[in-house]
């Protein structure tokens, strides 16, 4: 771990590419940390490559992993095509999730839906929110400013907003407001007026029988006064204007610190500012994403289980860790329940991150959730076996797939106490029985409280 | 336990199993199994099912299923195939034969509480039972020598009678013929003890057999007994049968069932082979309800009425036959299903809508004879027309009405109203609607109701709405609801074949179900893709996992020629009878 | 062979539990236990919502069977006086509503009458959104108003949830919150841990001094001590066998190992346009639902009194709207606008609040309102729950007076 308190602050510092050296070595911990945060959690094979890699190369490879993520991906769109539910294409999703080739593109994906924060039981057909989702990851790791004019132009968020009717004579503030507010620049950087404008630009768009229109009649070409400019704007001059407001990148790249970095600590004006510049030169959101993950901030102590893992971060980490896959239409259901309902946002600011997840209830439902997934029995089966995954990475007695199973679910940084309990029950218990001491120790290990932390 | 002794030890009572003949001086089996075992199952002719199960044209079945011909390749499968040809060539036999000789005289296999088994093997070949267990005996030394376990073997004298044991925890021993294997000692023991009538009753003397032995059919090639008592009282079961009072359509097809096994003490099932042919007749001592019981509407109540047989349409999948008073039913609903759930209250809205303000119990199901039928077919599509993507089966619902030239003009009124709202719905919403017509089958106008595929340019992949074009016909006194045009003219036409009042009823019959296999095949079989699809998600399986598990259910259900499912009432009692038709392929 | 769910389970309850003896803290978990069981005030009020859905027929609930004019619009509908449970000369409750009448006298029943809003809503989607939302002015708001509520309380303490809801459908918008996960509960093992390796959060931590890690371990140690409260807990049985019934048994369960949640919902009808919208045959099915009602809230009654908790609980109904007077032709009546609310507890004063609305002076054909909904929403908020109203309802209503003092 780096420990590097003080340096926080400085930007040259913080954003530098991390270069491994005998004080702060490249390990599995910070391997793992990284596949954390730039995906669901890494499994064995991921973990080895990585330590073996070192930093920057398995950064690379998670930008852009190879060319199968596109065979991969019309897979799964032609999977999702006959889909008839949001709930059916929320355990596609999953099940994406679990076994893409590209976990950042989806890890991005997720980012996305929680910030367009898209509710699909507003949807009478499921093919809006099919497209909805894959329009996130098409631009997921591509331009923001793209994908902000397509979602402007999409009907499933437009109609979850009540913003599928917007007349001259009645300009609809449903789209506006949240663009501006939730979407762009956040509260404080614009007036109601500016909403009231930019409403007024966006008449003549409607979503009829479920597919964009545009009418013209309907079309205000006056003049519009917004964030300071003056002209007869359209909807898409609207969306050019938020982008060209420094607030935009601001709130955006704080938002991405957040989901990437920390969610104990807010950063200083100063500290990001250089990755606001970053995007707000071209608004490529690769770029500000390739920037945190090489830097000496990412791999800092002020990153480093920093964030809670999310109910879906949770679930999808064990499953890949243990290389299985398990009913994913069951787990979107158990992952609902744990506060995360894909498809199915609370409100259009998405979800609560941090201590919102951690809740008595919510942390029974993760234990029995664990509990679920490694019993054996119904509703998921014996899909997920540790013991089998230990001995196809060459662990071949119990004790030394305890140690595999330690290293894999928290790189062994875990309280020494705990760690000589767990090694000490597996060693008396697997004479009896190897593959259930081993579960034991797995359900044990991904109830830790350090295994909630991302 | 490791593989291979598991393995291995079932291989022990699987032979076991296979190859004990009774021997005439030995008791019955009932005789020498506890009182209080749960479940008895006696193959009283283990070689009449040998012949169906291994006969060449199973084995040619199974033989051709593509899961056996992954497994067969598998290195467990040759080790499998070794052993048994290693006991073949030791024994000098073959495994058929051999599995005959050695259980010829009968199997019983009696599970008790405290998950206790019992299994009694009666062999025909009492040298060959003995030649087999030497040869198991010096296998599994060997392997518990290997192990390190050698004491886990041992044998000891009780009775007069050498009890074995290979693991520590199975326990057998052969008198004479008889083979006797329970899955710990002290259950052999108490066999031992029945056996030697030292102590204890036995089952046979226990009332609830001998009255299901009474009632059973005595030529049964296999009979099951059931102690029911227990079974109804475990939760999940009692959830169950409970949760007919949830449901209305669960009251309506299952209510006089539940209530009838809510009472019983015991099942019995017997089965029968008979050629290609498998029945099983189940018969339990449950009450039947009276005529003041909520469930009398499910109960022909004079002799000779009961359920009218299935209507026959061309490329039908199933048929339901329901003897039931409909308005009997409704007028117990506060009874049957007392919760007023949405759904039920939506019902009675609409139908209050649809019937103009008529009660729906006194008004409308009054109205009906207590007749109700049900056909499930597969839809053959106009190509002109187009094909929907989920090719989902038509089916329709046939009522009988007590005055049809009064009831008709009701129903047609009914049917309209409803399409109306339908379409005047879905035009609310932008959603297109549907198109009624009046079109002739034969002398029969009927309605019917469609959506336009005109304006779709690509007629293969049509959405699923399209497998839905609902037609109302009224042929004589029958009332046919159906969920396409092309299954009401087959109904029109079944009908008026002699499908409909010319039918006898069948007597005592209540619940009548017919399901065919090849035809359940095919649309299985036309839904292929979106199966596998649903299975990779709701299971969790590769694409691949779940291709082989939709291709061997359909291969399966392709087995089953015909199948039919009778339940009624007989001398008093509620009975059951399954009846199966395989389809084997010739050898 | 393959490990079975039997052996996971067998080893699972032994070894790990002998684990937590070897090395649990005692002082760490005694204190937690002891903190999860003290609330922050000794008297922690409880609120119980019951939606009725459908749009419940106020005016066949609570009777004016002295009123010519409910007689006369009542054909097939009015119902016969001598079978009414009459609360004085002009109202009375309906026949099958005998356990309201003993909570009436009791003086545990409050009756506000002519609840509604202005300009009221006859779709049932978009009025129970109003009901849902407390906002009629903005449809399209995203949070309910108990969302809002357990928002607030979860920002004001950074603990659990405060509130549930208990039954078999979706969850009812009133519930959506911003931040706050609102869980859904269909039985009490949806808060217990199953077989759990709990030791783990309990022990080490010593020496770590992460703020985030330290919030998890105890939040660890409570979910806990709250798991094994609820499991101490036993049902009691004296249920009828309506599932309104058994989920206010596992609300009655969850209020009585007193885990700080504080906003229970239920619901009958089930969901969907719902039971209550009986717009043919009214009469038997009207009247099965309002048997299951009273004889549902009856049960919870008696089961809270017997450990001294009625005084904690205040239960209050609602529906999104009352029916039309004059009945429909089809022995049904249509959706409609003002409707009674009924409120339920030890320290409810008891009585009928406000007159009943006038049968001559109708709005669609119903009853108009006289008392916004919010009024009593806004009571129940402040005098009840100590939550501010005006944050959760956006402005100040004036409050109704049925508390005792």
């Amino acid at each position: 771990m780096i420990e590097d308190k003080d340096r926080k602050a400085d930007p040259n510092w913080a954003w530098a590419v991390y270069e491994p050296d005998a004080r702060r070595p490249w390990t599995g911990t910070l391997a793992a940390h990284l596949y954390r945060r730039a995906g669901f959690g890494a499994n064995w094979q991921q973990l080895q490559q990585a330590v073996a890699e070192g930093p920057q190369a398995t950064v690379s490879h998670l930008l852009a992993p190879g060319s199968d993520v596109e065979a991969f991906d019309r897979t799964y769109d032609g999977y999702e095509g006959g889909v008839g539910s949001v709930n059916g294409l929320r355990a596609w999703w999953l099940r994406r999730m679990i076994e893409t080739p590209h976990p950042l593109q989806e890890k991005m994906t997720l980012f996305w839906h929680g910030h367009f924060a898209t509710n699909g039981a507003a949807l009478k057909q499921t093919r809006l929110m099919r497209e909805h989702l894959q329009l996130l990851r098409r631009h997921a790791l591509g331009s923001f400013a793209f994908l902000l004019q397509a979602l402007a132009r999409d009907p499933a968020l437009l109609l979850w907003l009540g913003a599928d009717a917007n007349r001259k004579a009645a300009p609809n503030e449903n789209f506006a407001r949240p663009l501006m507010e939730t979407f762009t620049l956040g509260p404080g950087h614009f007036s109601d007026d500016d909403v009231r404008e930019a409403a007024r630009a966006f008449a003549g768009w409607f979503v009829l029988r479920d597919r964009l229109r545009y009418l013209p009649r309907e079309h205000d070409a006056g003049t519009k006064h917004i964030l300071g400019q003056a002209g007869e704007f359209t909807g898409e001059d609207v969306i050019r204007i938020v982008l060209e407001q420094p607030a935009t990148p601001r709130t955006l790249v704080r938002k991405l610190y957040r989901w990437f970095i920390c969610e104990t600590d807010e950063p200083g004006e100063d500290l990001t500012a250089p990755l606001a510049e970053s995007l707000a030169a071209d608004y490529s959101i690769s770029a500000v994403v390739e920037t945190i993950l090489r830097s000496n901030l990412f791999f800092s102590s002020y990153a480093y289980r920093q964030r809670v893992k999310s109910p879906v971060e949770f679930a999808v980490g064990v499953i890949h860790a243990l290389e299985g896959m398990v009913s994913t239409t069951q787990l979107g259901r158990d992952v609902a329940g744990l506060g995360q309902d894909l498809g199915h946002p609370p409100t259009v600011k998405g979800w609560p991150d941090g201590r919102y997840w951690i809740d008595s209830i919510m942390l029974t439902r993760r234990h029995n959730l664990a509990w679920a997934l490694l019993q054996g029995g119904d509703p998921y089966g014996d899909k997920l076996d540790s013991w089998k995954v230990a001995q196809r990475h060459g662990y071949a007695d119990a004790e030394s797939a305890a140690q595999f199973l330690l290293e894999l679910f928290l790189q062994d940084d875990l309280d020494p106490d705990v760690r000589e309990m767990l090694r000490r029950n597996v060693r008396e218990d697997a004479h009896t029985d190897s593959a259930a001491a081993l579960d034991r120790l797995t359900y044990a290990a991904v109830t830790l409280p350090e295994y909630h932390l991302a | 336990m490791s593989i291979k002794t598991g393995f291995i030890s079932g291989l022990v009572l699987l032979f076991f199993v296979l190859n004990l003949p009774a021997s005439a001086q030995e008791l019955p089996p009932a005789k020498c199994i506890p009182q209080d075992a749960l479940i008895c199952l006696h193959l009283s002719q283990p070689k009449a099912l040998l012949e169906l199960l291994a006969g060449a044209e199973m084995t040619e079945a199974i033989t051709s299923l593509p899961l056996y011909q992954q497994q067969s390749s598998s290195p467990k499968f040759r080790e499998f195939v070794n052993t048994i040809r290693f006991l073949e060539t030791s024994l000098g036999t073959d495994w058929r034969t051999g599995l005959a000789q050695l259980t010829g005289g009968g199997i019983t296999v009696a599970i008790c509480p405290n998950d206790t088994v019992v299994a009694i093997v009666d062999a025909e070949d009492q040298s060959l039972l003995e030649r087999l267990h030497e040869i198991f005996l010096s296998i599994a030394r060997a392997e518990a020598a290997k192990q390190g376990h050698a004491d886990r073997i041992a044998s000891k004298e009780y009775d007069g009678v050498t009890a074995w044991t290979f693991d520590g925890n199975e326990a057998h021993a052969i008198i004479g013929k008889r083979l006797i294997l329970a899955n710990r000692a002290e259950a052999l023991k108490t066999v031992l003890d029945l056996r030697a009538q030292k102590e204890g009753a036995t089952l046979a003397d226990s009332a609830a057999y001998e009255a299901a032995q009474r009632a059973a059919q005595a030529e049964a090639v296999a009979t099951v007994f059931m102690n029911l008592e227990p079974f109804t009282n475990l939760p999940p079961v009692a959830e169950v049968l409970e949760k007919s009072r949830n449901n209305p359509l669960a009251a309506l097809f299952f209510a006089g069932i539940a209530e009838s096994f809510r009472s019983s003490h015991w099942l019995s099932v017997g089965l029968d082979i008979e050629g290609r042919t498998l029945t099983l007749d189940a018969l339990t001592d449950g009450k039947v309800s009276g005529e003041t019981s909520p469930a009398a509407f499910a109960l022909p109540h004079k002799a000779g009425d009961g359920a009218r047989p299935n209507l026959s349409v061309p490329r039908r999948i199933a048929a339901l036959s329901l003897y039931r008073d409909l308005h009997d039913f409704y007028a117990a609903k506060d009874e049957l299903f007392p919760e007023r759930t949405s759904g039920l209250i939506f019902f009675e809205n609409m139908m209050g809508i649809f019937f103009t303000g008529r009660d729906l119990t006194s008004e409308v199901l009054a109205e009906t004879e207590p007749e109700v039928r049900l056909v499930v077919a597969e839809q053959q599509y106009d190509p002109e027309v187009g094909t929907p993507q989920v090719r989902l089966p038509a089916f329709a619902v046939i009522l009988r009405l007590r005055d049809p030239e009064q009831f008709g003009r009701v129903a047609e009124e009914a049917w309209q109203k409803a399409v109306g709202l339908i379409n005047f719905t879905r035009g609310q919403q932008a959603l297109p609607g549907l198109i009624i017509d009046r079109p002739a089958h034969g002398q029969t106008k009927f309605t019917m109701a469609y959506f336009s595929t005109t304006d779709v340019e690509d007629k293969t992949k049509l959405e699923t709405r399209f497998n839905v074009r609902p037609a109302l016909a009224m042929p004589g006194d029958y009332l046919v609801l159906s969920s396409t045009d092309g299954l009401a003219c087959d109904l029109i036409d079944a009908l008026g074949q002699g499908g409909g009042a010319k039918q006898a009823p069948l007597a005592q019959t209540h619940s009548l179900l017919e399901v065919d296999g090849t035809q359940l095949a095919s649309v299985l079989r036309a839904n292929r893709e979106s199966m596998v699809r649903q299975d990779m998600v709701k299971k969790g399986k590769t694409k691949a996992e779940a291709e082989a598990g939709i291709d061997l259910l359909i291969t399966v259900v392709e087995c089953i020629d015909g199948a039919k499912l009778d339940i009624g009432t007989r001398d008093g009692l509620m009975a059951v009878k399954l009846q199966a038709q395989l389809n084997l392929p010739h050898p | 062979m393959a490990h079975t769910r039997r052996d996971f389970l067998r080893a699972g309850v032994g070894g790990w539990a002998l684990m937590s003896l070897r090395v649990t803290t005692p002082n760490v978990f005694a204190n937690a236990v002891t903190a999860a069981g003290t609330r922050a005030r000794d008297r922690d009020t409880i609120l119980v919502v019951i939606q009725l859905s459908g749009g419940n027929d106020g005016l066949n609930t609570v009777v004016p069977y002295a009123d010519d004019e409910y007689g006369r619009n009542r054909t097939t509908l009015r119902l016969p006086t001598d079978h009414l449970h009459k609360i004085d000369t002009a109202l009375a409750f309906h026949p099958r509503m005998e356990a309201f009448v003993r909570l009436y006298h009791e003086g545990h029943l409050s009756v506000v009458q002519g609840v509604g809003y202005a300009r009221p809503d006859q779709s049932h989607e978009r009025a129970m959104r109003i009901w849902h939302t407390a906002d009629p002015q903005r449809p399209e708001r995203q949070t309910g108003w108990l969302g809002r509520v357990a928002d607030h309380v979860r920002r004001e303490v950074d603990g659990d949830t405060s509130a549930v809801f208990v039954g078999p459908i979706a969850r009812p918008f009133a519930l959506n919150a911003e931040r706050a996960i609102v869980p859904c509960v269909r039985a009490v093992e949806d808060l217990t841990q199953r077989d759990s390796p709990r030791e783990m959060s309990e022990v080490g931590g010593a020496g770590v001094n992460d703020a985030l890690l330290e919030f998890v371990r105890r939040r660890m140690v409570t979910a806990r001590a709250k798991s094994e409260r609820i499991k101490a807990v036993t049902a009691w049985d004296d249920y009828p066998s309506f599932e309104l019934a058994g989920d206010l048994r596992t609300i009655a369960r969850i209020i009585r190992a007193d885990v700080g949640i504080r906003v229970f919902f239920a619901e009958l009808g089930g969901g969907g346009i719902g039971g209550f919208d009986n717009h043919a045959n009214q009469l038997g099915n009207h009247g099965a639902l309002l048997h299951q009602l009273a004889e549902s809230l009856a049960a919870f009654v008696r089961d809270l009194e017997r450990d001294n908790l009625l005084d904690r609980v205040l239960v209050m109904t609602f529906s999104e709207f009352g029916r039309t007077l004059k009945e429909n032709g089809r022995r049904g009546t249509d959706h409609g606008a003002a409707a009674p609310m009924f409120l339920v507890g030890g320290n409810v004063r008891g009585g009928l609040v406000g007159p009943h609305p006038s049968l001559t002076d109708l709005e669609n054909g119903s009853p108009k309102f006289h008392t916004d909904f919010r009024r009593v929403y806004a009571t129940v908020l402040d005098k009840w729950l100590g939550c501010d109203s005006q944050a959760i309802l956006g402005q100040q209503f004036e409050t109704l007076d049925f508390f005792n003092a």
